[in-house]
């Protein structure tokens, strides 16, 4: 396991990376870019070795190495450093694959920008912020990944900033997420209070878990930290209402949107509750919301995608929605499921976002109703943009069908365990597969069949020759291209048309790919592994698998064994139900839970679900085929993509029927009114009573208080001074100078120098003194 | 014989001397009235002795008085000389002349 020992250098390269872009990347001959895909290049191979090499070993005992530590103070300490198992490997490969692939997209894509060297060094910042988070032992650390991770996006979003809607966008999305992360800070904190009771290393995850999973924990700060930290993930990921960031954010350049929606923001809300997924699980409470705010994402933000005509929202809505799965399997127990669909769904989403971004530097435009017919000049781009869309609508054998079959079968097994949110996410998430499969097609439909609807007015023809300009005095790389562009920008001034044509070989190399890794990303986790030449021993699930998850039961379920070997007291009655369907050892799993009912299998059983024998563990065994669900699945693909096919299958209809279903059209054109609502009720308050509010209050009441403060030390200032120092002090000093001299002067006198008087004085005081002695006698 | 004839003599000459010491300007009365003063309290040195202690054969009184005698004749010595020596200096010898001793 050596190679884990330097995962840091994954982390590490990329950093690296970004000051060396920033500090020397004008002076190289590719800008920076070079190093960028250099250094993430080693990230990658790095990481496909401590991938392979937790994948081939089966659930590995995580690897912590603490490399920097601090005191915070009384005997806790911060640390930094790294926490390697095969959720952080999984993580690792898909980050820097994603990552590498799309810096060489971006060498073409963003040719000839302003600030290009920036746009690398900032995306080279965005993969290292992402892997901190990735590799955190801790949930501090975690939080300084998250939150630079956030920093990039908002950078990155509103890359082209000279326009104020873009610079807007990366606003939101920073307000939006950072609103978010006031839970997530919350709940970090909270989690360690209740850790700092029994350990001294109150934010490492490995002892949150474990204290979780000992029942340690009070419910009070396992349910309060776990909800405050759903609140942050919801943010970041992009869940409703949360979401309304996301689809804002494709203000920025298509890369960075193929960045932050398949590997480096959007992931980071599922990861971290995935990370964290052994104290989700301790309450129903919990698992209950998130599965519900999970299904609701999924459900409703598909049909948003349905109305848009720029592709990019499309898939933006798409991926929200699919994020809505991956929240809605992590909350229906459905660990592996969750997190195999957001493996997947970063190669093929990344496909789709750098094919459309294919496609916008062809036709200058994000409408799809700009292009169609686009299979005719954009082959490859239409073959790789078909495979990710496939992927995403789950059609068979590739990534998102596994991925997404999977999240089913959780959610049925959920069911069956009696939990209601189990049916809600299986039928929704059906429905939710139908309509994402109805989108994609009339997304596909609209781009690639048809006839070309390219702008034809003179005013499109001339910006579209300055583009060409601008392109040749920046000096594009592809000089046949560039060629063609002129003959093409000679042909538009005359009045023809601007043809579009196929991108130079750095954006399809990404493209093919990610389109040839949409592939067997989905086999390792599928039920067809054995088949393909896996094993049992070494899938998805076993990768991913840490011994705390192996462990992990949920205490709220029937068949639950207390750490301790004692059954659950409320819920012990029914117990003994485990490890029927799937045999634990086969998965490769020590289980520790007890293979048969005992005693009380009769009545029991029922309510628990004997016949599927629901395992009370996490992890669900190896995949299976459930024929029920893959033909449901593949019935609701094949309706759709035929409603797709007969609605846009010849090109645009001249009346959409999705933006003529009357209220419905006008709640989905105006995305439920959420952003209304938000604008309504948290921008408006905000800005026009709260902002001032809080202005005044700085400006008026702090800053008077400071100013009444200053003004009064200084008042009494001049007090002590005149008064105390001038007039008492130096009074003092002055007076008793003065009335000595005046004394001096008066009693100097005496000292007359005569003899005689002396001599009588003596003589008077003689007299006294006899007087006074004879007086005493 | 009582001692109140000699005690009222040398009264008399003690206050006759602090009288010229006090109120005299020249120098040469005031050592004078000083001389007088020590011959007062010799006479009471004698009465004292005589009178009182008539059979004592070491007549210390007496005694006491002859060396009063030798230190007033060295006094005097001394302060004629320097009644002399104030004379050459300033032409005078009026006491209240001589006040550099002063504030």
């Amino acid at each position: 396991m050596e190679a884990l020992n330097y995962a840091w250098i994954v982390v590490a390269l990329p950093l690296l990376a970004a000051a060396v872009i920033a500090v020397f990347g004008k002076l190289m001959p590719l800008k920076g870019s070079e190093v960028g895909i250099a250094a993430i290049t080693g990230a990658w191979v790095l990481s496909l070795v401590i991938g392979w090499q937790t994948f081939v070993n089966g659930p590995v005992d995580a690897l912590e190495q603490v490399f920097w530590s601090s005191p915070m103070g009384g005997a806790f300490t911060i640390e930094f450093g790294q926490y390697v198992d095969g959720l952080t490997a999984m993580m690792l490969v898909l980050v820097t694959t994603v990552s590498m692939l799309v810096q060489l997209y971006s060498r073409e894509y963003m040719h000839g920008e302003d600030r290009f060297t920036y746009f690398f060094s900032m995306l080279a910042l965005f993969t290292f912020s992402m892997l901190v988070l990735v590799i955190a032992p801790n949930t501090l650390q975690a939080v300084v990944g998250w939150e630079l991770v956030g920093l990039c996006s908002y950078l990155l979003i509103g890359y082209y900033w000279q326009d104020k809607p873009n610079a807007d966008a990366a606003n939101k999305a920073f307000l939006t997420t950072k609103f978010a992360d006031i839970g997530l800070i919350v709940g970090v904190v909270v989690l360690s209070a209740g850790v700092a009771q029994h350990s001294n290393n109150v934010f490492s995850i490995p002892e949150t878990i474990d204290l979780a999973m000992g029942g340690q924990l009070s419910e009070l700060t396992v349910v309060l930290g776990t909800l405050m930290i759903f609140l942050g993930a919801m943010g970041k990921s992009g869940q409703m209402p949360l979401h309304v960031w996301l689809p804002d954010a494709m203000a920025g350049p298509t890369p960075v949107s193929a960045l932050i929606h398949a590997a480096t923001m959007v992931t980071a809300g599922v990861f971290f509750v995935a990370r964290l997924y052994p104290v989700f699980i301790q309450y129903a409470t919990v698992m209950n919301v998130i599965a519900v705010v999970g299904v609701i994402t999924l459900f409703f933000a598909g049909f948003l995608a349905l109305v848009q005509d720029d592709v990019k929202k499309v898939l933006a809505y798409s991926t929200v929605s699919q994020l809505g799965y991956m929240m809605a399997a992590l909350g229906v127990g459905g660990y592996t499921a969750g997190i195999f669909h957001l493996f997947t769904h970063g190669f093929f989403k990344a496909l789709l976002f750098l094919g459309s971004g294919s496609l916008i530097h062809a036709v200058h435009s994000n409408n799809m109703s700009d292009m169609g017919g686009m299979r005719k000049y954009m082959p490859v781009t239409f073959v790789t943009f078909v495979i990710g869309s496939l992927a995403l609508a789950g059609f068979p054998l590739t990534a998102g069908f596994f991925s997404k079959d999977e999240i089913l079968v959780s959610a049925q097994l959920w069911g069956d365990a009696g939990m209601a949110t189990g049916p809600l996410v299986y039928w929704l998430g059906l429905a939710g597969a139908m309509v994402t499969t109805f989108y994609m097609g009339r997304t596909v439909f609209l781009i690639f069949f048809g006839e070309h609807r390219g702008a034809h007015g003179a005013a499109h023809d001339v910006e579209t020759v300055e583009d060409v300009h601008a392109e040749a005095e920046a000096g594009v790389l592809d000089a046949e291209a560039e060629a063609e562009d002129a003959a093409q920008a000679a042909h538009d001034v005359q009045g023809g048309h601007h043809d579009p044509h196929e991108s130079g070989w750095q954006i399809l190399t990404a493209l093919v790919a990610l389109a040839v890794f949409s592939f067997p990303v989905g086999m390792a986790g599928g039920f067809l592994w054995d088949e393909v030449g896996g094993s049992t021993e070494q899938n998805f699930e076993t990768w991913t698998a840490t011994h705390a998850i192996e462990e992990a039961q949920y205490p709220f379920l029937p068949g639950y064994h207390a750490p301790g070997g004692e059954e659950h007291g409320e819920e012990g009655a029914s117990e003994g139900e485990g490890g029927e369907a799937e045999d634990p050892e086969a998965a490769g799993s020590g289980s520790i839970v007890l293979a048969s009912g005992e005693d009380l299998s009769g009545p029991l059983a029922a309510e628990s679900g004997d016949e599927e024998g629901f395992s009370n563990h996490v992890l669900h065994g190896a995949p299976e085929f459930h024929l029920d669900v893959f033909l449901l699945a593949l019935a609701g693909f094949l309706i759709a993509v035929g409603g797709a096919w007969a609605i846009y299958g010849r090109g645009r209809p001249e009346r959409d029927p999705t933006l003529h279903m009357g209220g419905f059209t006008t709640a989905l054109v105006n995305k439920y009114w959420l952003d209304d609502l938000g604008y309504r009720f948290v921008v408006v308050p905000i800005r026009d009573r709260l902002a001032p509010a809080v202005s005044w209050s700085s400006n008026v009441l702090i800053d008077g208080v400071v100013k009444s403060i200053g003004g009064g030390v200084k008042r009494l200032a001049n007090v002590t001074y005149f008064t105390v120092d001038q007039k008492i002090i130096d009074g003092g000093v002055n007076g008793a100078a003065l009335s000595a001299a005046w004394w001096s002067s008066k009693l100097k006198r005496l000292q007359s120098g005569d003899v005689q008087r002396y001599a009588g004085a003596m003589m008077a005081g003689v007299i006294v003194l006899v007087i006074a002695f004879a007086a005493a006698r | 014989m009582t001692l109140i004839g000699p005690l009222v003599l040398a009264s008399f000459l003690f206050c006759v001397g602090l009288y010229g010491v006090i109120a005299r300007r020249n120098s040469v009365l005031v050592l004078m009235s000083v001389e007088l003063m020590l011959n007062a309290v010799n006479i009471n040195l004698v009465a004292f002795q005589s009178l009182l202690h008539g059979d004592d054969a070491a007549v210390t009184g007496q005694i006491f008085a002859l060396f009063v005698i030798v230190v007033a004749a060295a006094e005097v010595g001394i302060g004629l000389a320097i009644v002399f020596n104030m004379f050459r200096n300033r032409a005078s010898i009026d006491i209240d002349d001589a006040d550099l001793m002063r504030w």
